[in-house]
């Protein structure tokens, strides 16, 4: 199984940085040559993506912080009156507001947590996956790509029919268990037991992409380093550690910073498994925000929310902009 | 201030707008009547109910409609809608011009849209039986007097049972007073080993259940004090009705105390429990279901309990009670229409259908008349006539969005907080909300 | 033992024990991973009072296929699987279009702007789109696309696949050599000749790839359209998630409205999941 099949790691390329330097210059010479007659034309493929991002992401973005300083309510959105002005107030009341402090810790606890979780365990995977028989791999491979492929809400729905304190089927295997009282057990009687069903749930849905990428990632790692290195004596861990590491290492930040992306804005599990009404201790920003805009009808509220959130995200994701923008440039 | 004029003026306008482009308002200030005749043909009207009409009197509804059409010429839309995101729904949509000409919401939720204008005033007289409309329900519609929408269902909460343990425990009789209804429950409770059975099914979210037993013991959810709201839940006779409820839900429930009652006759008819606290309707749900849930036409498939339920007032605690209003947004351009169908839809003819339906009719003219016409109702007719609301104000669908209570109740049973300590935080929550 | 073995090979496959080992804990993770899956397409074929007891049977004692008739016939199914496919479809077609002329513009071209394009495009993708819901649903409710159009959700879905779309096909277009154009302009192409020619087919397993994305991401996503549109005018995710939350949950109709959403999804999925992990990783692995 190899995924990676379009432009492949060059194993001759230094590890850690794609593309050598020497690959850039000649393009650069060549491309300043051609710059003269063709800087409308770049501009003109570009403008309808533009355009529409601008209409749509930059205008709603300008849109959103600007209610951020109103105070929007259910009687402005009717009547299309505009809604008056507050200044600060919304960042006041948020910022200083203990429950949305501890919505966004939880929030950053459960990324590090499952963000973590799920990377080591796909690695571990992806690396048991080359030890295994044929036959056991495929099995491995199938299982993934049935989970992979099933929408996260259905992910969702199918954890909180086998946790239900009625009918799960979890509670049952549990109780059948010798000496162990599991019927009717309530998963989210305590916030650790319920975080463990949502975390469990998170890392069996984003667990395939990662054992699945990276197994593409090692089978770029050439045998023969490895060869070379046992013959050297190095043992498993260290021909791990400096061989085969360094050589995921551009693969394993993406796949990092993409799961930050989607655990951060977690949604979906805890909702459904919640049943759209998470209680407090269930709550992420995502739901946090989306149910003071929406169910409260705070939109200027929701909106100081969202803003910070951007911000948060933007800080703690500059480090990916950066490795994603270098790789930009060197092509 | 100024703000405060600012909005009133954009809202004042908002509504001149709206009556300028209503095709025919009346005369009478803006107050929708639904005693003329109106002329319709050619228009189609847009009705949002709630899905329960579709699953329970579908033929109430298209009979209702069919008799608006003959009168008037007008053609009818119904479109239901689901619990959980019909707020959603609406608000989005009186935001824009597609708006529903009626819409029904439940009792509890219609102050909020009441108080923010949305929706029209309507002359009280000129629909059937509002001089006995049920208190619990109308009180969300009227404010200084005036009527912005108009009782359509009622709902009230009883003791269902299961008539075959309650025999096999020794008890012959319904029980009459809240000891006896304890005493039954430790009989019962004692008669069955099985470590899932539970007496009582009382799953630890329902907060219209804890709020009753609060009721019962003299307390309340909030008061107003002057011009504001001060919570109530942490009074001593509140606490008394917390604490009563929680040592039931401790002592002879087993059901999940992070569920609400949604649920709840799905579990009961596994058999497993002896008593839940339900609406009246939910006695047939738990003994028979459709065989397609999304049908309401298919078969009825027996549950394990078919035939062994039967259902008494729930002795000592006052219901609160439940149910819908119609109502006509301000911004619909068929004002008049939607106050005929309204007209139709929730006079005597559709009443009497809804009784057969076992829903309990919107007037106390008619509660007498729905227990012996249709026996299952009777005691939740005696339930309503017995029953509270929730504070009449503008905020508390808030209140219910935020799930304030149903947290209240997860932190005292899952031991995170003391009754005392949960009571004042709902207190706190509740009066920045009711206030806010 | 064992442990002491796999510190002495390199591979654990090696040496019989571990390998054994190795073999187990494999074919357990694949049992885990299936498990829930399994028991969704169980439960999706169990009568009433079959998913509904306390005893659960892991295989159906009578199946039957009463679930998937009810919940095709369920109030607004049809429609939403009508509107998902619209949607999804043009969706995808109209992201893959603008964005695969803008991928051009930055992986072909070399002009003033240029870093600011891809510096927005990866931006953008860290904005959380839930947190622009509140301006966005205002600005198409007032231009009158929600509700019961699916324009407005339509134009939201090209725009949240087209950051994605274009830092794809940036890195697929890149991945060709520049000298391939060059070669081809020197035998006297066209520049649109080098683009039907040359880049266009080179690409095609990049727009593969892209496109299943993006159709999954279109397919699945829910939260937008649910805010934006009537009950009536949803897709089947959107339906799905509506579904449940009715009085009490019925899971064997919900189980099996679930799957029959799931199904274009899995195919689509299964048949091109090779490419779909390099789109996801273009960026990363080309050098």
């Amino acid at each position: 199984m190899h995924a990676v099949d379009t432009p492949p790691t060059r194993a001759t390329g230094a590890p850690g940085g794609p593309g050598g330097p020497g690959s850039t210059r000649p393009g650069a010479r060549r491309r300043k040559r051609r710059n003269p007659e063709s800087s409308r034309l770049p501009w003109l493929l570009a403008a309808p993506a533009l355009l529409l991002l601008a209409a749509l992401l930059a205008y709603p973005m300008g849109r959103m912080v600007v209610l951020s300083f109103q105070n929007m309510q259910l009687r402005e959105l009717w009547s299309g009156a505009a809604p008056p002005w507050v200044g600060l107030d919304q960042y006041t009341k948020v910022l200083g507001d203990s429950v949305f402090w501890a919505v966004v810790g939880r929030t950053v606890l459960f990324t590090v947590v499952s963000v973590t979780l799920t990377v080591l365990i796909g690695l571990m995977i992806a690396l048991l996956m080359r030890r295994v028989h044929k036959a056991v791999r495929m099995a491995m491979i199938v299982a993934m790509m049935f989970v992979w492929a099933l929408p996260a809400l259905v992910q969702a729905q199918a954890f909180k029919m086998m946790t239900d304190s009625n009918i799960g089927v979890l509670n049952y295997l549990i109780d059948k268990l010798p000496g162990v009282e599991f019927q009717n057990h309530s998963w989210f009687f305590t916030p650790a037991q319920g975080w463990i069903v949502i975390t469990a749930c998170v890392l069996w849905a984003g667990i395939p992409f990662l054992a699945i990428t990276l197994n593409a990632g090692l089978t770029q790692v050439p045998k023969e380093l490895l060869e070379a290195a046992t013959v050297d004596g190095a043992n498993a861990w260290q021909s791990f550690r400096n061989i085969t590491i360094p050589i995921l290492k551009p693969l394993l930040v993406i796949v990092t910073t993409l799961s930050v992306i989607w655990n951060f804005g977690l949604f979906t599990q805890n909702w459904v498994l919640r049943d759209g009404k998470p209680e407090p201790e269930f709550q992420t920003l995502a739901t946090y925000s989306y149910l003071q805009a929406f169910a409260q009808n705070k939109y200027s509220l929701g909106s100081a929310i969202a803003v910070i959130t951007v911000i948060l995200l933007l800080g703690a994701m500059a480090v990916y902009i950066r490795q994603m923008f270098k790789i930009g440039e060197v092509d | 201030m100024k703000r405060k004029i600012a909005v009133a003026a954009a809202l004042a306008a908002s509504m001149l707008a709206a009556a300028a482009c209503s095709s025919s308002s009346g005369g009478d200030g803006g107050t929708v009547s639904a005693d003329k005749t109106v002329d319709g043909k050619g228009k189609t009207i847009k009705v949002w109910l709630m899905v329960d009409a579709q699953s329970g009197w579908k033929s109430v509804v298209d009979d209702a409609s069919k008799r608006f059409t003959d009168a008037t010429g007008a053609n009818v839309t119904v479109e239901y809608q689901q619990w959980a995101n019909v707020l959603t729904k609406l608000d989005a949509s009186l935001a824009g011009t597609d708006v529903p000409d009626v819409v029904e919401l439940g009792n509890t939720q219609f102050s909020k849209y009441v108080d923010a204008g949305a929706f029209a005033e309507v002359k009280k007289d000129t629909f059937e039986n509002s001089a006995t409309w049920l208190p619990g329900l109308s009180g969300a519609c009227e404010v200084d007097g005036k009527t912005f929408c108009v009782p359509y269902y009622a709902g009230a909460r009883v003791l269902i049972y299961r008539k075959d343990l309650f025999e096999k425990a020794g008890i012959t009789a319904a029980p009459k007073t809240y000891e006896d209804f304890l005493a039954a429950a430790d009989k019962v409770q004692a008669a069955n080993k099985d470590p899932k059975f539970g007496a009582v099914y009382m799953p630890g979210r329902y907060w219209y259940a804890a709020m009753s037993w609060v009721k019962a013991s003299g307390g309340d959810i909030a008061k107003k004090e002057g011009d504001k709201w001060v919570g109530q839940l942490s009074s001593p006779a509140s606490q008394e009705g917390l604490n009563k409820w929680v040592e039931l839900v401790k002592k002879y429930s087993k059901a999940d105390v992070t569920k609400d009652e949604a649920d709840q006759y799905l579990v009961f008819s596994q058999a497993n429990a002896g008593m839940f606290y339900g609406n009246g309707w939910e006695l047939g749900s738990a003994e028979q279901v459709r065989k397609d849930p999304n049908d309401p036409n298919s078969a009825l498939v027996d549950t394990k309990v078919k035939g062994k339920l039967a259902a008494a007032p729930m002795p000592g605690i006052p219901s609160l009670l439940g149910g819908s209003n119609v109502g006509v947004p301000v911004k619909s351009q068929n004002t008049e229409l939607a106050a005929q169908w309204i007209k139709h839809f929730t006079d005597s003819t559709s009443m009497k259908g809804l009784i057969k339906a076992s829903a309990l009719p919107n007037a106390t003219a008619l509660l007498d008349a729905a227990a012996t016409d249709n026996p299952a109702l009777a005691v939740g007719a005696e339930a309503a006539k017995n029953s509270w609301a929730v504070p009449a104000s503008g905020k508390w669908a808030d209140v219910e969005k935020a799930s304030v209570l149903q947290n209240m109740l997860s932190d005292i049973l899952t031991g995170k907080k003391s009754v005392a300590d949960a009571a004042k935080a709902a207190d706190e929550q509740i009066a920045a909300t009711l206030n806010g | 033992m064992a442990r002491d073995a796999s510190d002495q090979t390199l591979t654990v496959g090696r040496s019989p024990v571990g390998s054994f080992f190795a073999n187990l804990s494999g074919s357990v993770f694949a049992i885990v991973m299936f498990f829930p899956v399994y028991w969704v397409l169980i439960t999706s074929f169990k009568p009433q009072t079959e998913w509904s007891s306390f005893t659960p049977t892991f295989i159906p004692d009578q199946p039957t296929l009463d679930n998937f008739k009810s919940a095709f016939n369920a109030p607004n199914f049809q429609q939403s699987l009508v509107n998902g496919i619209l949607i999804t479809a043009v969706a995808v077609l109209a992201s893959l279009v603008i964005g695969f002329l803008a991928a051009l513009a930055v992986a072909r071209f070399r002009f003033y702007g240029r870093r600011a394009i891809i510096l927005v495009v990866l931006a953008v993708q860290l904005v959380p789109f839930v947190a622009l819901l509140i301006p966005i649903f205002l600005m198409l409710q007032r231009a009158e696309l929600t509700g019961d159009s699916i324009i407005g959700v339509t134009i939201v879905y090209v725009v949240l696949l087209l950051p994605y779309t274009v830092w794809t096909l940036r890195g697929f277009i890149a991945g060709i050599p520049r000298e391939l154009d060059e070669a081809a302009m020197i035998d006297g192409c066209t520049r649109a000749q080098v683009f039907w020619r040359i880049i266009l087919p080179l690409t095609g397993p990049g727009l593969v790839a892209t496109s299943v994305y993006g159709f999954i991401q279109a397919w699945n996503e829910f939260i937008i359209i649910n805010t934006l549109n009537n009950p009536e005018n949803q897709n089947l995710m959107a339906w799905l998630m509506q579904n449940q939350t009715s009085r009490g949950t019925y899971w064997g109709p919900l189980m099996a409205g679930a799957i029959l959403t799931s199904i274009p999804v899995v195919i689509f999925f299964l048949a091109v999941q090779r490419n779909i992990a390099s789109g996801l990783t273009a960026g990363a692995v080309k050098g």
